[in-house]
C-alpha cells in the first residue's frame, strides 16, 4: 500500500458518504448499497483466491449461511436482527473451517469443483425442504412454512430496524450506511491482513507451495486461517443482505449470483486491492445495462469473464496499474533525455 | 574426524525410496558432523536430488532411519524438517514470483525457526535482522527491492539460497547451485558457499560442476542408480576406477587432476 492508495481510500470514503446527499434517485441508492454488500463479500473472496491462491469458490455458500443464519435466528428466536450478526459471521467462521479442512488435500480446479458441490448441496437441501415446521407452526398455526423456507424463501424475520429510528422515508439511509460501515470494516481488514505476516505466508502458498513449505510455512495452519478470516466479515455481508431485504431466498446460493460475483473478482483483478471494489463498481453498473435481457444476462457475464481472462487476465486494477507504470517510465526516459541534451548543449557551448 | 565420540548431525540408514519397482535411492547411508561440507555428484538421474527431497520431507522415504541431531525425521512434514534447522534450495529456480526478494528472504526468516501459537500479525525485529544477514551473505543487499519475478538466473540462484540462509540452518541442503552460470558465476557462487562453509553452517551439496564440487567440498560422495559408490576426499575420487569409468571419463579426471595440481602449487 502507498500514501496514493490511502489518498484514494479516504476521497472514495467521502464520496461514499456524501452520495445519499447528492440528490440521486432511490433507487440508486438501493443498487449501491447492495454494491457494498457484494464488494464486501468479493473483498474476503479475494483473500482467498487472490492472496491466498485458492480456488474456492465457497465464498457464497458462506455468504447464504450468514443470510440463513440471521433469518432463522430472527425468526424462531424471536431476536433483534443486531445481536445475530456477529453469531452468524461466527457461525459462518464455523462452517466455513470445515470447507477448508474438507479441501486441504486439494489442489487447484478440484477445490473449486469441491467448494461448488458444497454451494449446489447447500441450494438444494433449502430447495427441497418442503416439510412444514413444528416452529412456524407456533408462530401461526394456519400457513405451512418449511423451517428454512424453502423454495419459497422465508420472510417475517425483521430488519435492521432503522424504519423505527428513522422514520419511513429515510430507513435507506440508514441500511445503507450500515453496509458502507461494514465495507469499510472489510477493506480494512483485507488491506491489513494482506500486509500482515500472516499475509505473507498467504502469498508464500499462493506462489509456490513446495517451497513456502521448505520455509517452514504450514499448509495447514494457513489454509484454515485463511478460510477463517475471510468468512467472518463473508457472512456478516450475508447477514446484512438478509437485514436489509427482510428475506432471504434461495437465490443466495444459485449460480447467477456464483457467476456475477465471479466476473466482479475477475474484472476488477485477483489479489489486486482495488480489484474487489473497481469490479463489483464496474458489475453493477454494467448489469443495469444488462438488465433488459435477462436471459441473456448470464451468458453476457460469461463472455466479460472469458473476455477479461484472455486479454486482462490482471482485470481493470491490473491494467490501471501497468499504465501508471509506463507512463512513470515514459516520464523518466524523457528527464533524462533532457538531461542529455542539455549537457550536450553545454558540452558544444563551452570554449576550447 | 573422531566420529565415535559424537552424534552426527544428519544420519542416514538404509535409505530406500521407490517409484513403482524402481529404488530411486537405493539403501544409501550417509553420516554429516557438524562443519561438514559434502558434496554430492553423479550422472543424471542418479538419485541425488530425489536424496535430498527425500531427507527434506518434500518426498519422504520408502524406508530407512533418517536423524537429525540424534531425532527421527523421516516422517516429519518438511516445515517442521525446517523448524528443526535444515534447509534447502531447489534445483529448479523456485521463488516466490510476486514478492520483492527482501520479501522471499523474510518469508524464510519469519517461518522458518518455528511457527507456533496464534499467528501473529508483524515482525520481530530478530526476524529483520536474519533478514539483512542472509541478504548481505548471499550478496544481494542492494537488490533486495526487485521482484523476485525480475532478476536473471544467478540472483534468483542466490535468492533460493539467502532465503534458506535466513532460516537459521543447521544443515543446509544446495541442489545445483551453479547449474546454467558462466564459469565468473560460478567462482562467485563458490566464494558465497565457502562463506557460508566459513559462517559455521553445516552443507549437503549437489553439484555436476566438477570443478565447484572438488573446490568446495570437504568429503566427496558419487552416486550411480540410487546407490553410493565412492565416498571420500578429492584426491581418491580422481584415482577410483569406478567413478572414472561411470561418471567423470578418462579425459575429465586427467582435467581435473591438472587443475587440482595447479592449484597446489599455486597455494605453495
Amino acid at each position: 500500500m502507498k500514501t496514493r492508495d490511502y489518498v484514494f481510500f479516504v476521497i472514495l470514503l467521502a464520496l461514499a458518504a456524501a452520495f445519499p446527499f447528492m440528490g440521486v434517485p432511490r433507487y440508486i441508492i438501493a443498487s449501491t448499497l447492495l454494491l457494498f454488500c457484494y464488494a464486501t463479500v468479493v473483498s474476503q473472496w479475494n483473500l482467498v483466491f487472490g492472496i491466498a491462491g485458492i480456488f474456492s469458490l465457497a465464498q457464497l455458500a458462506i455468504f447464504a449461511f450468514g443470510a440463513y443464519s440471521t433469518a432463522l435466528m430472527g425468526r424462531y428466536l424471536d431476536w433483534s436482527l443486531w445481536p445475530t450478526f456477529p453469531i452468524a459471521g461466527a457461525a459462518g467462521v464455523i462452517f466455513s473451517i470445515f470447507i477448508g479442512l474438507a479441501c486441504l488435500r486439494m489442489r487447484g480446479i478440484y477445490v473449486a469443483l469441491l467448494t461448488l458441490a458444497i454451494s449446489q448441496t447447500m441450494f438444494v437441501l433449502i430447495q427441497t425442504d418442503s416439510d412444514c415446521s413444528e416452529l412456524n407452526k407456533a408462530i401461526n398455526p394456519s400457513t405451512c412454512v418449511a423451517f428454512t423456507g424453502g423454495p419459497q424463501g422465508l420472510g417475517d424475520f425483521g430488519t435492521f430496524g432503522w424504519r423505527e429510528v428513522l422514520g419511513g422515508r429515510n430507513w435507506m439511509m440508514g441500511d445503507y450506511y450500515s453496509m458502507l460501515g461494514l465495507l469499510i470494516v472489510a477493506l480494512v481488514f483485507t488491506a491489513a491482513m494482506t500486509q500482515s505476516r500472516i499475509g505473507l505466508a498467504f502469498k508464500a502458498l499462493r506462489d509456490n507451495e513446495e517451497l513456502a513449505t521448505s520455509r517452514g510455512v504450514s499448509v495447514f495452519k494457513y489454509q484454515l486461517i485463511v478460510f477463517a478470516a475471510s468468512a467472518f466479515l463473508t457472512a456478516m455481508a450475508g447477514a446484512f443482505y438478509a437485514a436489509h431485504f427482510g428475506s432471504v431466498g434461495t437465490n443466495l446460493v444459485s449460480f447467477p449470483l456464483l457467476l456475477f460475483l465471479i466476473s466482479m473478482l475477475v474484472v476488477g483483478g485477483i489479489g489486486r486491492n482495488w480489484g474487489p471494489l473497481l469490479g463489483a463498481g464496474l458489475l453493477m453498473v454494467a448489469d443495469e445495462f444488462f438488465k433488459e435481457f435477462s436471459d441473456l444476462r448470464n451468458i453476457g457475464l460469461g463472455l466479460v469473464v472469458l473476455l477479461f481472462m484472455i486479454f486482462l487476465p490482471e482485470g481493470v486494477a491490473g491494467a490501471i496499474e501497468s499504465v501508471c507504470k509506463r507512463l512513470q517510465r515514459l516520464a523518466l526516459v524523457q528527464h533524462i533525455e533532457r538531461r542529455l541534451t542539455a549537457a550536450l548543449r553545454r558540452d558544444s557551448a563551452a570554449p576550447d | 574426524m573422531d566420529s565415535g565420540e559424537h552424534v552426527p548431525l544428519l544420519a542416514c540408514r538404509n535409505v530406500f525410496k521407490y517409484f513403482g519397482a524402481l529404488a530411486a535411492v537405493n539403501d544409501f547411508e550417509l553420516d554429516v558432523y557438524a562443519g561438514d561440507v559434502v558434496g554430492i555428484g553423479g550422472p543424471n538421474g542418479a538419485g541425488k536430488t530425489t536424496f535430498l527431497d527425500v531427507i527434506s520431507g518434500i518426498n519422504p522415504a520408502t524406508s530407512g532411519e533418517i536423524e537429525l541431531e540424534g531425532r527421527d525425521i523421516s516422517k516429519v512434514r518438511p516445515d517442521l524438517i525446517c523448524h528443526r534447522g535444515m534447509a534447502r534450495t531447489f534445483q529448479l529456480n523456485a521463488g516466490f514470483d510476486s514478492l520483492t526478494i527482501r520479501e522471499n528472504v523474510l518469508i524464510g526468516s519469519a517461518f522458518g525457526l518455528g511457527d507456533h501459537g496464534i499467528p501473529a500479525v508483524t515482525f520481530s525485529r530478530a526476524v529483520h535482522e536474519r533478514v539483512d544477514r542472509a541478504l548481505e551473505l548471499c550478496r544481494l543487499a542492494d537488490r533486495a527491492q526487485t521482484v523476485a519475478r525480475d532478476v536473471p538466473v544467478l540472483e534468483r540462484k542466490l535468492l533460493m539460497l539467502a532465503s534458506a540462509v535466513a532460516t537459521d540452518p543447521k544443515l543446509l541442503l544446495i541442489d545445483e547451485p551453479v547449474g546454467g552460470l558462466n564459469p565468473h558465476e560460478v567462482d562467485d557462487v563458490m566464494e558465497i558457499v565457502l562463506g557460508l562453509a566459513a559462517e559455521g553452517m553445516t552443507i549437503i551439496l549437489i553439484e555436476h560442476v566438477m570443478r565447484f564440487l572438488l573446490q568446495v567440498s570437504s568429503r566427496i560422495v558419487i552416486m550411480h542408480h540410487g546407490e553410493k559408490i565412492y565416498e571420500g576426499d578429492t584426491q581418491g575420487l580422481l584415482s577410483d576406477r569406478r567413478v572414472v569409468e561411470v561418471y567423470l571419463g578418462e579425459g575429465t579426471a586427467d582435467r581435473l587432476q591438472h587443475m587440482l595440481e595447479e592449484r597446489a602449487a599455486a597455494d605453495g
